[in-house]
């Protein structure tokens, strides 16, 4: 036992070598074509930072709940009055332990695989070094981030796997729409940052003195392992850590496109697949659910915080999930499940199960990477992401064909597949919570009812997609299979996706959930109350499958009738209630406006007084000109008055002002 | 000499300073201009001397030499004016001051 | 021990002369006075851990050096120079900017004698400024830089170059007069009887708060148009635009520096109460410069401008860092100040590129560059994400540590700079949106990337925003390694 636990210390070594990779790539990644111009060079990379990320989370299995935490100074930064009365440190990191363990797991696994991926998949796109080489720096950030230390640390990394996904959704940024995405994406999550920063103030000055050795500032912030560890200071700070929770809400709502800033992930979707399997499904959205646990462990929330988280999560889980109903395209499809499922996340991060959150991200990252990576192979083989243009896939693509089953049964919720047994247990460590929180009932029901729309609308893409006799398009290139760098992680995501969520009950697997002493809800412990939950869960899974079945199997197209009540409410989803059109507005006519308005102001008001006083003074001495008569005369009469109103001053006025002030 | 009230000397320089003054104020011709200068310039030369007797002493030396060093200062401040007059009557053919602004340019 | 900080200026001085005189191959002569310039202070720092603290009271500063100028009675003027920790790292910056400003004008082809020596003269007068103890030492460089950055807008300028110099040359000097006027009146109203910087730091704090507040705003009039303060700012985005692009660097790199290291050198170390008196005032002055740079920078065309707009931006966080009256917003200051030189500058070579290479700089004719000019664009992007602040570029730490220390004096109030990083974020994404992004737009035919030397002169730049980026600290210890005066034991 705890053979590994040597490895721990090293931890740093894996963001090193996706840096490393990251450097190699951009710099002669142009001079590799043998190597698929940097391709492999990243996949080897990426693939020793898996066999590293295993074995530290096989060693966290082994002993569970150790931690090690190595880490160096950053800044050394001078007092200031009030909180910092001594001066502060802030370090930089990693931490190991149960948690970032789990999440190093995640990220290297589905990154290698992801990178072994894109060998096939990009092979015909130029620019190749830049992908694998933004690639490698997103990998490096995002292991970073897991293993981040402190607040601060998670906030560098987080906005470094943000600028990355900024550069990789503007991959093909020759595209007008994929450009703009691209900067949407960066601003939508931009807002949620700085609510985070401001966050990350409130807890530090908050917490500056309170906890373990002279305080949190003391100890440079950085995460204690264990239960929570400060004590808030002074009955006012209840305020204040409320909307220290609400704002770490924040910024994790934007990094994980949680309703109000989920605009942007849809259209993030511009995007090559991949980095839509591996940034936008599997790892960086999930960061923000990360967060949120991460804060409710180390830091906690209050009982506002998690009514708001709930109500944010539970809400999300439905609301996202109605958009995904009537969508044409099969990525965009999934983009609003993956919003819909980590707002299960959240609802149970909020509902005080951070554990099982995890575990859902956990089972989540593996079979949404799939349900991607099945698009994408789709995408690849007929160059299209309409669903209506496809259709009968599966007999030409049957490898493909089952992944995208296997990812949509997991999806859905239907034992034995990974998805069943962490989602079930979010709604079941949700619903034990109703008693005593009754307000939390109607974002229940929310997530409940999500349930069956995420089965329906998941098939409703696989028949769309799959059955048939043949493609509805019939412009559409003959499909075919891709090559084995594209099958293998398929089959591999295939596997996880099944076994995944079996995981939990095997034994060590839950020292990387368990925090320390056991946790409620992991595993999952089936009473009749849960029995029923899940029969309930599955049998409205069924139903989901069975109306898609019913509108869209076999080649099946459903058309809504122009006269349907229904109408109004099909171009509302469509339009994704219109919240992109609002942001617009306010980002390009009522901020622009301003802009033009303040821009107006400063070039006729503020420099044109200041040109008015350039005038001003022309004019005057223009008048003053006149005297220059040029005549000595004149001269020596000024030169006269000049002297007298020297004595007058000297003699007269410099008495009397020194009288008033009292001198002698 | 020290019984005398040194108002009345004061008195004599301030009205040589002001006919200078008037002079220089109101005479076009600028050899007139110059000759007013120079009484002026004497009432600060007879302060010296005045001031130079009531006082005695060292300040009287000071006095005296300033005195001296002025008259000498007025003699070159002659030559150099006149020559300049000299000058502009050649070039200009006048010696009227309100005919010459070139200072102006 | 060798006087480093009197051998640099000797080594400007003749570097600058040198350059004069050296025609065709002045800019050889350049770079080899930037590099000895380079290596001096890379000397300097060398030493940084042996500084000495307060000395009875009065700080002590490093490599001092004090020799008698003019003495007349009363009238006691010194040559003084000394460093300290903030000093230090402004002069770092003005060996940076040279060295980068040299390299980037490389192919400066219009009496390059004239330019090259210009170049080194401001970069002299910045110097002197950093070092200055004296009062009118300080005064005299600080005039001393005006008139070099006159002649290179003048001269190398665009096309309204004329009205743009003299404009500059005007708003900074009334400036000038008022500030020294502060300086005189700080000088004998304290009783220092001295234009000493130890002197009338001793002196100072007898003065009544009244007096240190009125004080104070005259030395804020003066500085605050360097920095420059809205609504005291338009000469900077006309000096900017007509600007050559060294001119430019220098301009936003380093004089407006010079406003910042004034007014803590001069006025807040100085006078502490007075500003407690008068924080309201800068606050707000500091408020109005964060959002209209920000604001009015998404409305330009014009990318220099756009950039000369955020600059006002960023330098009013400066003013907030430094209105809030601890060492830690003096640090961020400093580390904001150091982070706006480095990157302020690289975004100025980069438009002056873009001007180069597409006869334009106006963002909606420009579009889709990348695919032609790979290295310039990979530049604006590194430009613009660390002027937003992006973690692991200089911006980062600095603005942090800004916030940090407002929140901790001002509470609630940061969400002003806070909300406007958003807008900040938003010109900077929109602007790489349109030019560098999409499909082609007003791109010559015979355009091609960057010559070697513009680029080696904004690698240089993105390399140190990088390093210090990633490693702050090597600027934060030299910072606090000499005591941050004015609030001592903050």
């Amino acid at each position: 036992m705890g053979a590994l636990n040597g490895l721990f210390g090293y931890a740093f070594l894996v963001p090193l070598l996706m840096v490393a990779s990251f450097a190699i790539v951009g710099l002669a990644g142009g001079r590799l074509k043998r190597l698929e111009w940097g391709g492999w060079v990243a996949v080897a990379f990426s693939g020793a930072a898996m066999v590293v990320g295993v074995l530290i989370s096989v060693g966290e299995m082994l002993s569970p709940s150790s931690y090690t935490n190595v880490q160096y100074t950053w800044l050394h930064l001078p007092p200031a009055p009030g909180t910092f009365p001594n001066g502060f440190e802030l370090v930089v990191g990693t931490l190991v332990d149960p948690i970032s363990a789990l999440l190093l797991l995640v990220v290297t696994v589905v990154g290698f695989l992801v990178m072994l991926y894109s060998i096939g998949y990009m092979h015909h796109d130029r620019g190749l070094p830049r992908y694998y080489a933004e690639l490698s720096l997103f990998l490096a950030a995002m292991t970073g981030l897991v293993l981040a230390n402190n607040l601060l640390e998670f906030f560098v990394f987080w906005e470094l796997v943000g600028v990355c996904s900024y550069f990789l959704i503007g991959f093909y940024y020759e595209k007008p729409s994929a450009a703009s995405a691209a900067k949407e994406a960066f601003l939508v999550t931009r807002v949620g940052d700085v609510m985070f920063l401001l966050g990350i103030f409130l807890y530090f000055s908050t917490y500056a003195q309170a906890g373990p050795a002279g305080g949190w500032a003391a100890n440079g912030f950085v995460f204690v392992h264990g239960a929570q560890p400060f004590v808030p200071v002074g009955t006012g700070n209840g305020t204040t850590l409320t909307i220290a929770g609400i704002l770490i809400l924040g910024g994790a709502a934007g990094k994980s496109a949680q309703f109000p800033l989920h605009v942007w992930l849809p259209d993030a979707m511009e995007g090559p697949t991949t980095v839509s399997a591996l940034i936008h499904a599997a790892t960086m959205v999930a960061a923000g659910v990360y967060l949120l646990a991460v804060t409710s462990l180390f830091l906690g929330f209050t009982a506002t915080d998690s009514l708001v988280i709930v109500a944010i999560g539970g809400f999300t889980a439905f609301f996202a999930a109605t958009m995904a109903v009537v969508h044409p395209d099969i990525k965009r499809v999934i983009a609003y499940s993956t919003i819909s499922q980590l707002g299960y996340m959240v609802l149970a991060i909020g509902a005080g199960f951070a554990m099982v959150g995890l575990y859902h991200l956990f089972t989540h990252a593996f079979f949404k990477a799939l349900l991607f990576l099945a698009a994408g192979s789709v995408i690849h083989a007929v160059g299209t992401q309409n669903l209506f243009q496809m259709g009968g896939l599966k007999k030409r693509m049957r490898l493909t064909a089952a992944a995208f089953a296997i990812g949509g049964l997991a999806l859905a919720g239907i034992p034995p597949f990974a998805g069943f047994w962490s989602k079930d247990d979010i709604l079941a460590a949700v619903f034990s919570q109703l008693g005593s929180h009754p307000a939390y009932w109607p974002f229940f029901l929310l997530a409940f009812a999500g349930v069956f729309l995420t089965a329906y609308y998941i098939f409703r893409a696989w028949f769309l997609a799959f059955s048939g006799p043949t493609t509805r398009d019939p412009t559409l290139p003959e499909a075919h299979e891709g090559p084995w760098v594209m099958q293998v992680p398929l089959v591999v995501l295939s596997g996880f996706a099944v076994v995944a969520g079996l995981f939990v009950f095997l034994p060590g697997f839950p020292g990387l959930l368990l925090n320390g002493a056991g946790v409620a809800g992991i595993p999952p412990h089936y009473g009749t109350t849960e029995l029923l939950l899940s029969g309930a869960s599955v049998g409205l899974a069924a139903a989901g499958i069975g109306l898609a079945w019913f509108l869209w199997g076999n080649g099946r197209v459903f058309v809504l009738p122009e006269s349907s009540p229904a109408q109004p409410v099909c171009r509302l989803l469509l339009a994704r209630y219109h919240f992109k059109e609002a942001y617009d507005w306010v980002g390009l006519r009522a901020v622009y406006t301003v802009a033009r308005a303040a821009d107006f102001v400063d070039q006729y008001v503020i420099d044109g007084t200041v040109h008015g006083f350039e005038r001003a003074f022309a004019a005057i001495s223009d008048r003053l000109r006149r005297i220059q008569s040029g005549i000595v005369s004149d001269y020596a009469a000024y030169v006269v008055a000049g002297l007298l109103l020297v004595f007058v001053l000297l003699l007269l006025v410099a008495p009397w002002i020194v009288a008033r002030l009292g001198g002698s | 000499m020290t019984s005398l009230p040194i108002v009345g000397f004061v008195a004599l320089s301030a009205g040589l300073l002001a006919i200078g003054l008037f002079g220089v104020l109101t005479r076009r011709n600028l050899i007139l201009i110059l000759i007013s200068v120079e009484i002026a310039m004497n009432a600060a030369i007879l302060n010296f001397v005045y001031f130079a007797g009531f006082l005695g002493g060292a300040p009287a030396l000071r006095g005296q030499s300033i005195a001296v060093v002025l008259v000498g200062f007025a003699a070159t401040e002659v030559a150099v004016g006149l020559a300049i007059v000299l000058a502009l009557h050649r070039v200009r053919g006048t010696i009227n001051v309100a005919e010459t602004s070139e200072l102006r340019e | 021990m060798l006087p480093i900080l009197s051998l640099v200026l000797v080594t400007l001085l003749v570097g600058t002369v040198a350059t004069f005189l050296a025609g065709a191959r002045a800019r050889w002569v350049a770079l080899g006075v930037s590099a000895v310039f380079l290596a001096e202070v890379g000397t300097l720092f060398a030493q940084y851990p042996g500084w000495p603290g307060y000395v009875n009271g009065v700080p002590g500063f490093a490599d001092g050096q004090s020799v008698p100028w003019i003495h007349l009675g009363w009238l006691q003027v010194n040559y003084t120079v000394g460093v300290d920790g903030i000093s230090l790292i402004f002069i770092l910056l003005t060996a940076i900017l040279q060295v980068a400003t040299v390299v980037y004008s490389w192919g400066e082809e219009r009496r390059p004698a004239a330019y090259f020596g210009l170049v080194l003269l401001t970069c002299l007068g910045c110097f002197g400024v950093f070092v200055a103890l004296d009062i009118l030492l300080f005064f005299l460089f600080w005039e001393a830089v005006l008139v070099p950055m006159f002649f290179l807008i003048g001269y190398w300028g665009g096309p309204r170059r004329r009205y743009a110099a003299l404009k500059f040359f005007v708003y900074t000097h009334v400036a000038s007069i008022v500030m020294l006027v502060g300086l005189l009146a700080l000088a004998f109203y304290s009783g220092a009887a001295s234009f000493d910087f130890s002197a009338v730091y001793a002196a100072a704090p007898t003065l009544s708060p009244v007096v240190q507040a009125f004080l104070f705003l005259s030395l804020f009039f003066g500085f605050g148009v360097k920095f420059p303060i809205v609504p005291f700012h338009t000469w900077l985005p006309d000096a900017h635009v007509e600007a050559p692009t060294g001119g430019s660097v220098l301009l936003a790199g380093l004089l407006l520096k010079l406003g910042g290291y004034g007014l803590i050198r001069w006025a807040v170390e100085v006078l502490p109460e007075g500003l407690a008196h008068v924080r309201p005032i800068l606050f707000f002055v500091a408020f109005l410069s964060i959002g209209w740079g920000s604001v009015v920078s998404l409305a330009q065309r014009d990318l220099k401008r756009m950039v000369a707009f955020s600059s006002i931006n960023h330098m009013g966080i400066v003013l907030l860092a430094i209105a809030l009256g601890s060492s830690l917003g003096l640090l961020a200051a400093v580390l904001l100040m150091f982070a706006h030189g480095i990157v302020s500058g690289l975004l100025f070579m980069t438009a002056g590129s873009v001007h180069h290479t597409f006869g334009s700089r106006d963002i909606p004719a420009i579009g889709g560059i990348t695919p032609t000019t790979p290295a310039l664009s990979t530049m604006i992007m590194v430009g613009s994400l660390a002027s937003l602040g992006l973690p692991a570029l200089i911006g980062f730490p600095a603005e942090f540590t800004a916030l940090l220390a407002t929140w901790n004096g001002l509470g609630y109030w940061v969400m002003i700079p806070l909300g406007i990083l958003v807008v900040t974020a938003s010109f900077y994404l929109w602007m790489m949106q349109r030019m560098l992004f999409g499909p082609a737009r007003g791109v010559p035919a015979e355009a091609h990337d960057v010559p070697w030397y513009e680029g080696a002169g904004m690698g240089l730049l993105v390399a140190l925003t990088v390093l210090f980026g990633v490693l702050p600290g090597l600027l934060v210890n030299v910072i606090v390694s000499s005591p941050i005066k004015g609030f001592p034991g903050t």
